[in-house]
């Protein structure tokens, strides 16, 4: 048993201090996004980086966890079976992919954004990652069904405008071509069943299944999206561009923070961090 | 003397005889000796005969042989290392198919495969370009009929295959990979390039069409085809930057349930074609006849309402005084139905022109105000009429595809008004400027409101705008309403006439013009008359498309008439979604008249269509501002 209730008036105060109840919302967020930078644990959980190291560390003596440097920057942390198992979460347990590692830590840090956000809060959202989007397909993810980074759902009756609509959410790091983008768009929006229905209802008469899809994009990416939601005339109002927040890109790895220090020194393509080069949402 | 010319004659006869046995023989002995090869050909006549294939489709077969001949020979040469025995290997390979075991072993199969297979299918396509050459002009045959009947048959071949083509799934998308758009499989082609899809270049999307056929003949699977078509056409142009976002716009004019389920199929089909939404006017969608500029309202609104010549003129002249009175007062034009009915008032009018300066205006108002009264009522029975399509609020911008239901069946006068404004707002759509949209406009039964919706004005200055036209009827008569106008509009469609079974084509198919035919007579001989192969051939002219095939043209057949050819096209359906449940339309509360100062300070009509509540608050609070472009 590595994450339950408290078992005690101590575990219960500390619920109250927060740490064991932030550990169960911490476990699961980590096996929702495949993985978690510490730093970006840290965030979540509200503490500093050596407290949250601390915390990956228990993860680990209850075998709920692993955790190795996957790539620049800080540990990863990823749950492993027995963690998934005590979570009830149906996925297979694996370390993030390390040519998605840093689409990972960018769809991470928009969601943690978005969850920090006051009017998040007010309006009850719900996350629905794409690990669970996969999971409802079964494996049926064909070569022409896109799989948004994630959905935001709003309840019925939440005290917000956009109560009751689903959001599709998608992070852009690098950018793809124009028409690539307007298919995605184009599929997010015109889909009307949820992930894992039958055929027949991906495309049904009736509503939308996504009110809008939140493009947040890397600079780079930006104006490729922006082209693209033109490019779709009217139905275009229901995409919604943003930049991705400041900590969501890979940290650079040292020998090309030390070539860039340097002045006027040439920044080889051997020294790009790889998450740079090959990463693509 | 006698016996010795009797003699002479038999000698003769048995002379003749024996050498068309000979020639047999040579030519059986040549065929057998070229067995392989021979055997292919007979194979490849047969079935090109059966489907219906023309000797090109052989002839590229045998073309795709070749790297297979290529392999064999490199594989010879490297194996023999010798030019000699490299040039004797077909002969040898033939040779030891004839020498060897018997029957032949797959081996020795196997070896002359390679050249005898191109061979075959090429001597195949010459035989069967000699044989459909032979009986295209006469000179084969029992008799003279044996060319119809040969004809008629090979429409049957070509149509089975046709059929089977469109048949396959997926066989027939909607866009080639060379950005046209597939219409179906190609039965026939006269003057026009073969091939088995038959695909429309886009820009002739882009020009005005015509599409005539009876009813249950396929004309609405034709049209749902060609409108789907266009849509994902436009569109993969637009992603790929080669061109304007896609605007379609259809006025059925036949109205009732019927139409109801093709704007439901249609909604559809555009659908699958990547249109995001569809508007079906006036059920689910409204247009603003008042969004119009106030010149173009004036003429519209005068144009709605029938008024003869004569003496009727001068009402006219009356009502467009009064009209134009009524929209350019000084409070702004009109915003609704109500608004406009509200004005038609000589009190009305006199107080909103009574800020002064308008002393012209208030004395045409004091002329003016006996007839303004009946000018209203004239109006407000056709207000009536019109429904609230025509009230707003909403545009074309609001949606990728229009489609208009006008009662033509029911109400003629009515559908004949809704066409003209719905026309004019399009027009003006248009020319807006900012609006940058290729426009397709499809007129369907045009017949029912071609009296009144001069669409042959708008084929003359459509190409600037970016609008393209299309109408279609149930025959050549219902086209339009005088012979001069039916030919205006089929003679400058020139992006091709659709023909489908009709009744009376022999208009429409003598635009396609004439061809250059060898006909050739045949010769009787005999007290038992039979026909000979003696006679004499010459050139004639017939004409490209035949009335009597498209009078008899099945359901789902379709002649594309354009540039002097045709091409006989089995149509591929559309498989769509299934069929949405229409939702219960509630019709909005009528809009009060507004005064001239409340039309002063009035905001813009708020759009029908249900906005996003705005997000950005959140999305601000999480990512900050959206970045400037």
């Amino acid at each position: 048993m590595c994450v339950g209730p408290p078992h005690s008036a101590a575990d219960q105060h500390r619920t109250a201090d927060g740490l064991p109840g932030r550990d169960t919302a911490g476990l699961l967020f980590a096996a929702e996004m495949y993985g978690v930078q510490l730093d970006q644990l840290a965030a979540l959980l509200g503490v500093g980086e050596a407290r949250a190291r601390a915390v990956a560390a228990r993860w680990r003596g209850q075998r709920c966890a692993e955790s190795a440097r996957l790539g620049p920057g800080g540990l990863w942390t990823w749950v492993t079976r027995t963690g998934l198992a005590t979570c009830g979460l149906p996925y297979t347990a694996a370390p993030p992919a390390l040519g998605r590692l840093a689409h990972i830590r960018a769809v991470t840090a928009v969601r943690l954004a978005l969850e920090a956000a006051p009017g998040y809060v007010a309006g009850g959202g719900y996350w629905r990652s794409e690990r669970r989007l996969r999971a409802r397909m079964g494996g049926r993810v064909g070569l022409r069904q896109h799989i948004p980074d994630g959905e935001v759902h709003w309840p019925d009756g939440a005290p917000v405008p956009w109560a009751g609509e689903c959001w599709a959410i998608e992070a852009e790091l690098t950018p793809k071509t124009t028409s690539r983008t307007v298919a995605i768009m184009r599929e997010l929006l015109a889909r009307t069943g949820d992930y894992g229905c039958p055929a027949a209802e991906v495309r049904a008469a009736g509503p939308p299944r996504h009110a809008r899809v939140i493009y947040v994009c890397a600079p780079a990416a930006r104006p490729t999206v922006a082209r693209a939601r033109e490019a779709l005339g009217s139905s275009g109002a229901r995409i919604e561009i943003r930049l991705l927040p400041p900590g969501a890109a890979m940290p650079a790895p040292a020998r090309y923070t030390a070539a860039r220090a340097r002045p006027g020194a040439a920044i080889s393509r051997a020294a790009t961090p790889p998450s740079h080069r090959g990463a693509a949402s | 003397m006698i016996g010795r010319w009797l003699s002479l004659i038999a000698v003769r006869a048995a002379l003749r005889a024996l050498g068309r046995l000979l020639r047999v023989a040579v030519i059986t002995a040549l065929l057998i000796a070229a067995a392989p090869a021979s055997v292919v050909a007979a194979i490849g006549a047969a079935l090109a005969w059966l489907r219906g294939w023309q000797p090109a489709r052989l002839y590229r077969a045998a073309l795709w042989c070749l790297p297979m001949v290529a392999v064999w020979l490199a594989a010879t040469a490297i194996a023999s290392r010798s030019a000699s025995v490299l040039a004797a290997a077909p002969y040898h390979a033939w040779l030891s198919l004839w020498h060897g075991a018997h029957p032949a072993s797959p081996a020795d199969i196997a070896a002359i495969a390679p050249v005898a297979i191109p061979a075959g299918l090429a001597a195949g396509g010459l035989a069967w370009a000699y044989r459909i050459r032979s009986m295209s002009t006469g000179t084969a045959g029992l008799s003279p009929d044996a060319v119809v009947s040969f004809d008629l048959r090979q429409w049957r071949h070509q149509a089975r295959s046709a059929r089977a083509r469109i048949a396959a799934p997926g066989a027939i998308p909607l866009t080639t990979r060379d950005g046209s758009l597939a219409a179906g499989a190609v039965i026939r082609a006269v003057n026009h390039p073969g091939g088995p899809i038959a695909s429309i270049p886009y820009p002739r999307m882009r020009s005005h069409q015509v599409v005539i056929g009876t009813t249950g003949t396929g004309k609405t699977t034709l049209l749902l085809r060609l409108w789907a078509g266009f849509m994902a056409t436009a569109l993969r142009r637009h992603a790929a930057g080669q061109g304007r976002l896609p605007l379609l716009v259809v006025l059925d004019c036949k109205g009732g349930a019927d139409a109801r389920r093709i704007a439901d199929r249609a909604r559809r089909a555009l659908r699958l074609a990547g249109a995001r939404s569809t508007a079906i006017w006036p059920d689910e969608a409204s247009l603003s006849l008042w969004a119009l500029p106030p010149a173009q309202l004036i003429t519209t609104l005068v144009d709605l309402i029938e008024h003869g010549t004569g003496a009727a003129a001068f009402y006219a002249d009356v009502m467009e005084a009064v009209v134009a009175l009524a929209v350019e007062a000084p409070g702004g034009p009109p915003a609704s139905a109500a608004d406009f009915l509200a004005r038609l008032d000589a009190g009305w009018l006199s107080a909103a022109y009574s800020s002064g300066g308008h002393e012209a205006d208030l004395a045409l108002i004091r002329s003016a105000a006996r007839q303004a009264g009946d000018i209203g009522l004239r109006f407000r029975t056709l207000m009536r009429r019109l429904g609230g399509g025509l009230d707003g609020p909403g545009g074309f911008g609001d949606a990728d595809a229009w489609y208009c239901i006008l009662e033509g069946t029911a109400e003629i006068s009515v559908a004949e008004a809704q066409a003209r404004a719905i026309v004019d707002i399009l027009a003006t759509y248009a020319t807006a400027g900012s609006q940058d949209r290729e426009i397709l406009l499809a007129v369907d039964e045009f017949g029912a409101v071609s009296r009144r919706l001069p669409v042959w004005q708008l084929y003359e200055r459509a190409r600037s705008l970016g609008l393209a036209v299309q109408v279609s009827a149930q025959s050549w008569e219902s086209l339009a309403a005088g012979e001069d106008e039916r030919y205006r509009i089929a003679a400058t469609a020139d992006g091709g006439i659709w023909l489908l079974r009709t009744p009376r084509p022999e208009p429409v198919a003598a635009l396609a013009g004439t061809r250059t035919v060898t006909e050739t007579t045949r010769h009787l001989t005999g007290r038992t008359p039979v026909w000979t192969h003696r006679g004499t051939s010459r050139l004639r002219r017939d004409p490209v498309v035949d009335p009597a095939r498209i009078r008899s043209l099945d359901v789902g057949q379709a002649a594309y008439i354009y540039r002097g050819g045709v091409t006989y096209i089995q149509v591929k359906r559309l498989v769509t979604a299934p069929a949405a449940v229409t939702p219960a339309v509630t019709a909005p509360p009528p809009a009060q008249p507004a005064t001239p100062q409340q039309r002063r300070t009035a905001p813009a009509p708020a759009r029908a269509r249900r906005r996003l509540p705005d997000a950005s608050s959140l999305l601000d609070e999480a990512f900050g501002a959206e970045p400037a472009p």
